[in-house]
């Protein structure tokens, strides 16, 4: 048995598909692919292959990571892309594959996750004012925010799960785009989701605000105290 | 250009991937390079539409010709219908998000009377104006095609041409005059004169309709001596060569029927009384099994589908069954992709079948006996016995099945409280099967679901002239079952009957009810086959407000004389047969299926399936 890991992108065309609905994506490519994949035993059989955390509705995505395990142990990771990326609809491309050697499962080792949220506010600031603003949101002990679970609204400090926050601000015409680049906490231990981090950081600023776009640029899975890029972790 | 649908608007619905096109297969063009633009109409949401086969290939079709662009169009949801109205975006096709009024066809598919409003929906949302008389030169052609264009009057201020029968076969034929026609600077009633002279085209803006004092029909006329009298539908006379897309859209989000469905052949053999496709898709023809399966092979690699199902009026009628679903066993095994079998005969080969296809769980067979007795059984013609089904159950318990569920219908014409309650001991002579099956043998617990539903009587059936029972009888006998079920082993469904009085109104309605859909539309009505949008009592009002009498179309019960609404569309099957098949019911006397012996209905002229050359 061979496990190909491989990292995706996804984008415009496909945003506003659901992740169980990307899930079905790839398993019929697979399957147009006649591609070698195992699927397990029993009553209803389902392919081999798990995905890293779910991207939100309406978000793309350049970093996107799958595992699929493969009963032909001889295809090479890279034939196993190409013959992919014949039959993925538009949006869905595998940048990279790579034969992974650990059985890790990407999903319980995933830390971190980056993106950039372009933010745009009437609000009239400036490169200075805002960093001071920001730092200050920042140097908070303590930043609570009302959580949507299963089960209710409930009160969270996302303080830690803020690793990193920068931003550039933009000026365009009567608005102010603010291009933000957050490092947050992933997977299934603590996530944070980066609208709800903006909302809390432009609710602490006082501003009133509209997401433009929200892309993520990286995946990170934990390895002893390391984050690491997932493509780097299955050597 | 193209609509804007931003983000903030797409996130803000339900589903949004439902207004996105871009699934694998779709067919993209560039609207500069084609000559007609063709918006394939679902009024219906986009899970029930795309689950369509008939749509499937007619998409596919239209996009083979290099000159022509079909995109598919389906109706909003309602939270994205309000958007659309906030945001003034205008209905557009999926493919180009290009706004469906500057297109040079708008088809609507026509599959049940309850979609209507969403027609009228849609073309409003579409800034197309509702009714053709107010369409100019500048607007797109609104056509129709579908079971229901069978009765096309309802609509008959609304679509500009009605194409009757198979769509395959005429729609190119349409096209072709189109081409011909645009750019030479004729107008719009020329080119409906054009193609009126195609076989199966109806004009409803080309006849003149008169009504008696009593509200009937008095006379149905041609304004022109050239208009064809008698609208003939056209059918494939040879399944096998008929156009068959090699590839599929494959949805993203999941769909009533997500899988390759395959039809194996068209029309039905049976000729149960009630059941209007019986009659209109006749003559039955069938697809080869080997055709069948190279279709099957090429859908399967063009879309990735894990599953195939075979659909057909009653499958287990097909003569090469057996050839298909072992071919396709056999196949699609190692590929594993599963067979589901809907609705087959049981008997010692289908339940091996079942067996061996993947998907059919232990738990779910059907059955339709339609009526509790064996006396109305034989009034509707449905050829199945007490016997048989008990035979079957029984089978089937050996074989550790320990589902069954029973379809009946309520208010089938002469229907007594006698044959209401012979539903209920039919249930329970199930149960007893059950009993007597060793115990090693049979499934843990028993489930026997009992539903029904309310008789509609339908355009081109023998029950046509019949009155639809009224509201008051059906709940009664609802209400009746209800009280004579009673036993855990034996559930009972039944449908709330207000939607079939309204769909047994448009089923033979004629042009004055289309008054009514527009009205009603006005006041609020669409998605009205869904329960939470059904909106009775102001359909109610909207009758009242036309002065149109519902009870006029849905319980009257009509003279053989009278000239119905829809005797200008000739299906093959010949009025003086369904009138022998009416009076045959009331005498209880059953008529063979056609392949047994043919009861000479008429549909031989299309030469062509059981009663033709082959
Ligand atoms: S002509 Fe005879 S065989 Fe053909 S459809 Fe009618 S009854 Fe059946």
């Amino acid at each position: 048995m061979t496990i190909i890991r491989v990292k995706f992108r996804r984008g415009d065309e496909v945003k506003f598909i659901s992740h169980l609905d990307l899930m079905k994506v790839f398993e019929r490519a697979i399957r147009r692919a006649r591609l070698p994949i195992a699927y397990s035993q029993g009553f209803n059989p389902h392919p081999g292959m798990v995905f890293g955390l779910p991207l939100g509705v309406g978000v793309t995505s350049e970093a996107e990571y799958g595992d699929f395990e493969i009963t032909d142990d001889e295809m090479s990771a890279q034939e196993f892309a190409d013959r992919l990326n014949l039959q993925l609809p538009k949006g869905v491309e595998v940048l990279a594959a790579k034969k992974k050697a650990s059985k890790q499962n990407i999903m319980a080792t995933i830390a971190a996750s980056e993106y950039i949220v372009i933010v745009g506010t009437p609000v009239e600031c400036n490169q200075k004012t805002l960093k001071v603003s920001i730092d200050k949101y920042l140097s908070q002990k303590e930043i609570v925010v009302k959580k949507r679970t299963k089960n209710g609204v409930k009160d969270t400090d996302i303080r830690d799960m803020i690793f990193d926050l920068n931003f550039e601000l933009q000026p365009c015409g009567d608005f102010n785009i603010i291009r933000f680049t957050a490092l947050v906490s992933a997977g299934s231990k603590a996530n944070l989701k980066p609208d709800l981090l903006i909302e809390s950081l432009c609710g602490y600023l006082g501003f009133e605000y509209e997401i433009d776009r929200i892309h993520r640029t990286k995946l990170f899975v934990r390895s002893q105290d390391q984050l690491l890029d997932p493509m780097e972790e299955v050597v | 250009m193209s609509v804007k649908l931003s983000d903030a608007l797409l996130k803000s619905v339900e589903k949004p991937s439902r207004y996105t096109g871009n699934e694998w297969n779709s067919v993209i063009k560039d609207p500069k390079s084609v000559d007609i633009r063709f918006a394939f109409c679902f009024p219906d949401s986009y899970e029930v539409g795309m689950s369509h086969l008939g749509m499937k290939i007619l998409y596919h079709l239209l996009n083979d010709r290099d000159d022509c662009y079909c995109e598919r169009v389906f109706a909003p949801w309602t939270d994205m219908e309000e958007k659309m109205r906030q945001n003034n975006i205008p209905l557009y096709g999926l493919e180009s998000k290009n706004p469906i009024r500057d297109f040079d066809f708008v088809g609507f598919t026509l599959q049940y009377e309850m979609s209507f409003t969403n027609i009228i929906n849609m073309l409003d949302l579409a800034g197309i104006p509702l009714t053709s008389d107010k369409r100019s030169d500048s607007d797109s052609f609104v056509c129709a095609g579908g079971p229901c264009a069978y009765n096309p009057e309802p609509l008959a201020d609304i679509i500009d041409f009605f194409m009757m029968g198979e769509g395959e076969e005429i729609i190119n034929e349409v096209m072709d005059a189109y081409a011909k026609w645009k750019g030479t600077g004729r107008n719009r009633q020329e080119f409906l004169e054009d193609i009126v002279k195609i076989e199966g085209i109806y004009v409803p803006a080309f006849y003149d309709v008169s009504y008696n004092e009593d509200g009937t029909i008095r006379s149905f006329e041609p304004k022109k001596p050239d208009y064809p009298v008698k609208i003939k539908k056209r059918i494939i006379k040879d399944m096998d060569k008929a156009y068959f897309p090699e590839k599929i859209i494959v949805p993203y989000t999941d769909i009533v029927h997500d899988r390759i469905m395959l039809e194996v052949f068209r029309g039905c053999t049976r000729g149960c009384r009630f059941c209007q496709a019986g009659f209109i898709y006749r003559p039955v023809r069938e697809k080869s099994h080997k055709r069948l399966i190279e279709i099957a092979n090429k859908l399967e690699e063009s879309s990735g589908y894990e599953e195939i199902s075979l659909t057909s009026l009653s499958t287990s009628d097909y003569t090469e069954l057996h050839e298909l679903t072992t071919g396709l066993l056999d196949e699609m095994e190692e590929k594993k992709v599963n067979l589901s079998l809907p609705s087959l005969r049981i008997d010692s080969f289908s339940l091996d079948l079942m067996e061996k296809a993947q998907k059919v769980r232990k738990s779910g067979l059907t059955f339709a006996p339609e009526a509790g007795s064996q006396r109305l059984r034989d009034v509707i013609n449905k050829g199945v016995t007490e016997e048989d089904l008990l035979n079957a159950v029984s089978m089937a318990f050996n074989g550790g099945w320990n589902g069954v569920k029973l379809y009946f219908m309520l208010g089938l014409p002469t229907e007594t409280m006698e044959d209401v309650e012979g539903i209920a001991d039919l249930a329970y002579k199930v149960v007893n099967a059950y009993k007597t099956v060793p115990r090693e043998k049979k499934g843990k617990f028993l489930n026997v679901t009992v539903s029904t539903s309310s008789f509609v009587p339908k355009a081109f059936t023998p029950f046509q002239w019949e009155p639809q029972d009224t509201r008051e009888n059906l709940n009664e006998k609802q209400m009746l079952l209800k009280s004579k079920i009673r036993s855990k082993q034996v559930t009972y469904n039944y449908h709330e009957n207000r939607l079939s009085l309204l769909e047994a109104v448009f089923a033979r309605g004629d042009r004055k009810t289309c008054k009514v859909l527009l009205k009603a539309w006005e006041m609020g009505c669409k998605f009205d086959s869904w329960g939470e949008h059904f909106k009775f009592d102001v359909w109610m009002k909207a009758f009242e407000e036309c002065g149109v009498d519902p009870y006029f179309y849905a319980t009257r019960r009509r003279d053989y004389e009278e000239l119905l609404p829809w005797d200008h569309i000739d299906i093959g099957v010949s009025k003086k047969y369904l009138i022998s098949e009416s009076k045959k019911a009331l005498e209880e006397k059953i008529t063979p299926n056609c392949r047994v012996n043919c009861g000479g209905c008429g549909a031989t002229i299309f030469d062509s399936g059981v009663c033709g050359g082959n």
